[in-house]
């Protein structure tokens, strides 16, 4: 047992010296490596030290929230404690987390908080960490409860929660709408992304669904119809569909309801989400072909119907084969709402562009402005792809 | 011990079946009775699959005409619903589930086509797990139980149907050798028990223990067809001669 590091330090010798220095060619490329890599970090850290974060510390609102009217800030707060809420009891519902990914996911919910953090805020900034860490902790107990006497607890508690996250979205439209609530032009930052983004998902993944098993049909009526339509949108770029709706959409809806006057932002949701549709319909494809024929044989031939072999069979096999394909369009779709600044519409990146504008003291702050700007897309982002990795992980049992 | 053989449950009438091209089956003509096991040979290609895939419309025939339990095979919906309600089948590759417990492969089914309540349906399964021998696996998921335990699970699951006839599609060819033995040994039990059965199968010795009859396909044809004892005594056909000498 004592012997064991000498030999690993022996070894390790070894390996480094074969490695980075064992041949002209490796020696070459160790110093080349080791200068870039020095040249990196010391412009990186030259960049902290002289980096001033004013431009953004006097723009936090504009960031989380566009244009939005001061006055109208209030209607942030609830939708930031039903969704952190909702979010941190699944993850106790169905997560397992460990030490080390807790850390993470606090981590995941401090960096936004400590980018937006003011002391005006201190108090809501606070409900919202205790009411998402005692969300978390009443659906641990729950599920414990659950596991020790055996009562449906936790499967009660799975269903409401679904069925939160599908309210969730109009519940949002209900908070920024209710009593007089701002023009949805003025929806913006952040909060606009992630708006356009979970809309463009909840509606798209359906209607994704829809078209694969559309194309995959023998039906010609319906194959040619979905295919079209999936070539259709995939084939154009998202930018030209939106300025499509943006010019073109009020000229055909016609005008009752105040229909042909429909807000921009209603009108980039309509367009985000069929183009996450045809994304997402190809995806799904993909996955149904991978499913084998005598699984479709053996549902025929136990005589169940054409709803139940897809909704039960197949549909299920098919997607978890393809959810990292899934998670990364949703990444993509998520990415490409700061699009829609074509639309006159501020989104966070948007807001990232113009706050260094605002002022002559903030000139050549760009930097530091779109860093937290990328920041920001980058948490949500990681937040997916690491959800993700931990569904296929729980999906993982019973897999072929 | 012979078996009382009931009346005509399957009808086919010169049934020819076409890939493209290429005919596999050239005008099936046979019969099958209630209660009847039925062992269908031949060599591989010979259309014999392809045959009992008909009788439940996994392969749709081009031309002829099968009936079973009264009811025609055709394009009519609700025909081939009442067809596939009788008709229960067994794959070569089993074909279960694999994202469902086995006990959920089981009363799929029952509870979604015939309307029985999960309680119900679990009872159906919880006996026909006993019946093939393993109760003990129902929570598992397919792929934690060997091939022989997955076949038996696969006829436990066309069994939960009730069906009045059970298709065999060589059941015991994707399975190691002694696995085969407990497959076959459910198949004996289920013929014991009167349950009108047609195999595909190379399992010689059970096909001679179990059938009362067989059918001997060669190139899209039924070249000849009778009891085990005439089959492997005088056999008549030089092709089914040649067939026997190469399996026996």
């Amino acid at each position: 047992m004592m012997t064991m590091p000498k030999i690993n330090i022996n070894e390790i010798k070894n390996w480094t010296i074969n490695n980075f220095f064992g041949s002209k060619l490796n020696l070459l490329l160790t110093i080349f490596s080791t200068l870039f890599i020095v040249y990196i970090i010391s412009s990186f850290i030259s960049f902290l030290s002289s980096a001033e974060w004013e431009v953004v510390a006097l723009n936090k609102r504009l960031l989380l929230l566009g244009r939005l009217p001061a006055e109208d800030t209030w209607r942030a707060w609830p939708i930031l404690w039903l969704f952190s809420s909702i979010l941190c009891s699944s993850i106790g519902a169905w997560g397992n987390p460990k030490k080390s990914e807790l850390l993470f996911i606090l981590l995941a919910f401090l960096m936004p908080a400590a980018i937006f953090f003011s002391m005006s805020y201190i108090v809501h900034i606070s409900i919202t960490i205790i009411i998402g860490v005692g969300s978390y902790f009443s659906s641990r107990i729950i599920k414990k409860i659950s596991a020790i006497k055996v009562v449906m607890y936790l499967d009660t508690l799975k269903k409401i929660l679904i069925s939160l996250w599908i309210l969730l979205i109009p519940l949002v439209f209900i908070v920024l709408l209710i009593g007089g609530g701002p023009k949805p032009n003025l929806w913006g930052g952040f909060l606009l992304n992630i708006l356009l983004a979970s809309v463009a998902v909840v509606a798209g993944f359906p209607l994704g669904i829809l078209m694969a098993i559309g194309r995959s049909t023998k039906l010609p009526v319906i194959k040619t119809a979905c295919t079209l339509y999936i070539e259709t949108i995939r084939g154009a770029p998202l930018v030209a569909w939106l300025l499509l709706a943006w010019f073109v959409l009020p000229k055909f809806l016609p005008n009752f309801y105040g229909l042909s006057e429909i807000s921009v932002v209603i009108r980039a949701m309509i367009v985000l989400s069929f183009f996450a549709s045809a994304y997402i319909a190809e995806v799904i494809r993909g996955g149904l072909q991978s499913i084998p024929k005598g699984q479709l044989e053996a549902a025929d031939a136990l005589n169940l119907s054409y709803f139940n072999k897809m909704r039960i069979i197949i549909l299920p096999q098919a997607i978890k084969v393809v959810i990292p394909a899934i998670v990364s369009t949703f990444i993509g779709i998520f990415k490409d709402t700061s699009l829609v600044f074509i639309l006159a519409l501020t989104d966070l990146l948007q807001v990232g562009r113009i706050i260094p504008e605002q002022d002559p003291k903030f000139f050549g702050k760009q930097i530091e402005a779109l860093l937290v700007v990328a920041s920001l897309f980058w948490i949500v982002s990681v937040a997916l792809s690491n959800l993700s990795s931990k569904i296929e992980k729980n999906l993982g049992i019973g897999t072929r | 011990m012979k078996k009382k053989i009931g009346k005509e449950i399957i009808s086919a009438e010169n049934v020819v079946k076409k890939f493209g091209e290429f005919e596999a089956l050239k005008g099936i003509t046979a019969k099958i009775f209630e209660k009847e096991v039925v062992v269908v040979l031949g060599p591989s290609g010979s259309g014999k699959s392809t045959f009992i895939r008909t009788i439940n419309r996994l392969e749709p025939h081009n031309s002829g005409k099968i009936v079973v339990d009264g009811v025609e095979i055709n394009d009519d919906v609700k025909n081939l619903q009442k067809v596939r309600s009788n008709v229960g089948m067994v794959f070569q590759q089993f074909n279960l589930f694999p994202h469902l417990s086995v006990l959920r492969n089981i009363t799929l089914a029952p509870q979604k086509v015939k309307g029985l309540s999960r309680v119900e349906a679990n009872d159906v399964a919880m006996s026909l797990l006993e019946r093939v021998g393993i109760p003990e696996q129902a929570e598992k998921f397919p792929s934690q139980l060997s091939g022989g335990q997955q076949q038996r699970v696969a006829i436990a699951r066309a069994l939960a149907m009730q069906p009045k006839i059970m298709l065999f599609d060589e059941p015991t060819s994707a399975l190691d050798t002694e696995m085969i033995k407990e497959v076959l040994e459910v198949m004996t039990e289920l013929a014991e028990s009167g349950m009108t059965m047609i195999c595909v199968t190379h399992e010689m010795g059970f096909a001679r223990s179990v059938a009362d009859r067989f059918l001997f396909f060669d190139e899209g044809l039924i070249v000849e067809e009778g009891t085990p004892e005439h089959f492997f005594k005088n056999p008549k056909e030089e092709r089914t001669k040649l067939f026997l000498s190469q399996i026996l």
